[in-house]
């Protein structure tokens, strides 16, 4: 059935630097005092602070869930589920290569 | 709705302590990890392993589950009888909106009451008002739809409250558009289409988070497009005028004399659209003709004849 014009919402994109620590805490699920902790720790270089306000991102969802998942999952400690986001971040970035050229 | 055996999930008895539940967790969630996982069935196996700890991993869950499925076997049909869970508190949630997708049907069934009583405490509240929850979800969009915009119809999973208080799934489908020159990483908000707000308070957006589906060709880093592009030896060697298919049309690139396999070749303003637009990064790959006719051998030996040319000491 042909979909009607009025059925269809449309999308405002947001740059990529407008989520907020509130979005992203409510979206990965993570609380919002988790994420700070970690973003004080050092632990989270996607989040950048402008005038006080953090801001995040796209990519700071995949690196939160992956963080909490790995802490949940493995009870590891903060720091060990930073370093294996950093490895799991660049094992993405290579395998897109990878595929691009053909070896994959 | 079919019985789900959460011990058998997790490859334990039913007497198993929760040190022995939690070993076993950890084990199936390194193997079915989904960014290391080599199973095609990863994804779903993971989410079975986390539903089947959720429960199992919670004394008042297991509690409440072990009673109930004393008499149920795996697959066979389930419907729990008006107020099962009846003499067992439950002091945790049963899921937030956003981990609504990751569990089953069945989970809801059982433990969803848990998330209603909380939601009907704060939504009887006097006087209380409050925006209501952002969702969040993964569209997944080909690189292709960032050049001519895309309409995409979504499937969320979440949770309801029914007349009787009980939650349970139900799947709500939108149509997106998704504006031209979207890039990977990138959120679109749907202002209104989160969780409906408390006591006439706003509802939340709805986030929607973009990822490519691979492409064979095309890489997209930011707004830059990235392409592998085959040239001849000639081409390379002298120089040449060659097309390149993009997904808005080709364009003409001109190959510098003398390039060489894996040099860059930067095409300004030809990458994603967008304001300013991405460029486009050509990465040169020199492909050999086969010598599979004496022809093509006879060339190559009046090269290897004719050139004082040593590959190794270029």
């Amino acid at each position: 059935m042909p979909e009607r014009e009025d059925d269809i919402l449309l999308g405002s994109l947001m740059e990529e630097t407008w989520l907020t620590l509130e979005q992203v805490a409510a979206a990965c699920p993570v609380e919002p005092a988790w994420l700070l902790a970690h973003i004080e720790s050092g632990l989270f270089p996607h989040a950048e602070s402008v005038a006080g306000v953090w801001r995040f991102s796209g990519a700071a969802l995949q690196r939160a869930r992956r963080m909490r998942q790995l802490e949940q999952d493995f009870e590891a400690v903060p720091e060990l589920a930073a370093l294996m986001a950093d490895l799991l971040e660049e094992m993405d970035a290579l395998r897109v290569r990878l595929r691009c050229a053909g070896l994959e | 709705m079919q019985f789900k055996d959460y011990y058998q999930t997790l490859g334990v008895g039913r007497e198993a302590t929760a040190e022995e539940i939690k070993k076993a967790f950890r084990k199936l969630a390194r193997k079915y990890h989904p960014d290391v996982s080599k199973e095609a069935d990863a994804e779903l196996r993971m989410k079975e392993v986390n539903e089947a700890h959720a429960v199992l991993s919670d004394p008042e869950k297991r509690a409440a589950y072990d009673q109930l499925g004393a008499h149920y076997r795996p697959g066979q049909e389930f419907r729990p009888p008006p107020d099962w869970d009846a003499g067992f508190e439950f002091s945790g949630g049963g899921f937030r909106p956003g981990e609504a997708a990751d569990y089953s049907d069945f989970f809801a069934e059982l433990f969803g009451r848990m998330g209603a009583r909380d939601a009907g405490f704060r939504a009887g509240g006097q006087g209380f008002r409050g925006a209501g929850e952002d969702h969040h979800a993964k569209v997944m969009l080909d690189i292709e739809d960032a050049f001519r915009g895309a309409t995409r119809q979504i499937s969320l999973r979440v949770p309801q409250v029914d007349a009787q208080g009980r939650v349970q799934l139900a799947t709500r489908t939108l149509n997106v558009r998704i504006p031209k020159g979207v890039r990977e990483g990138q959120v679109i908000r749907l202002a209104g289409q989160g969780a409906p707000g408390l006591g006439g308070g706003p509802a939340g957006d709805l986030l929607l988070e973009v990822r490519f589906r691979p492409h064979d060709r095309l890489r997209a880093e930011g707004r830059d497009l990235h392409l592998a592009l085959p040239v001849a030896p000639w081409e390379a060697a002298l120089g040449a005028v060659v097309a390149v298919e993009l997904p808005d049309g080709a364009v003409k690139v001109r190959i510098p004399e003398g390039a060489q396999s894996g040099r860059q070749l930067r095409v300004r303003g030809k990458g994603l659209p967008g304001d300013p637009p991405g460029d486009l990064l050509l990465d040169l790959r020199v492909v050999l003709p086969p010598a599979d006719t004496p022809r093509a051998r006879e060339l190559y030996e009046t090269m290897a004849r004719e050139l004082a040319f040593d590959a190794r000491r270029v």
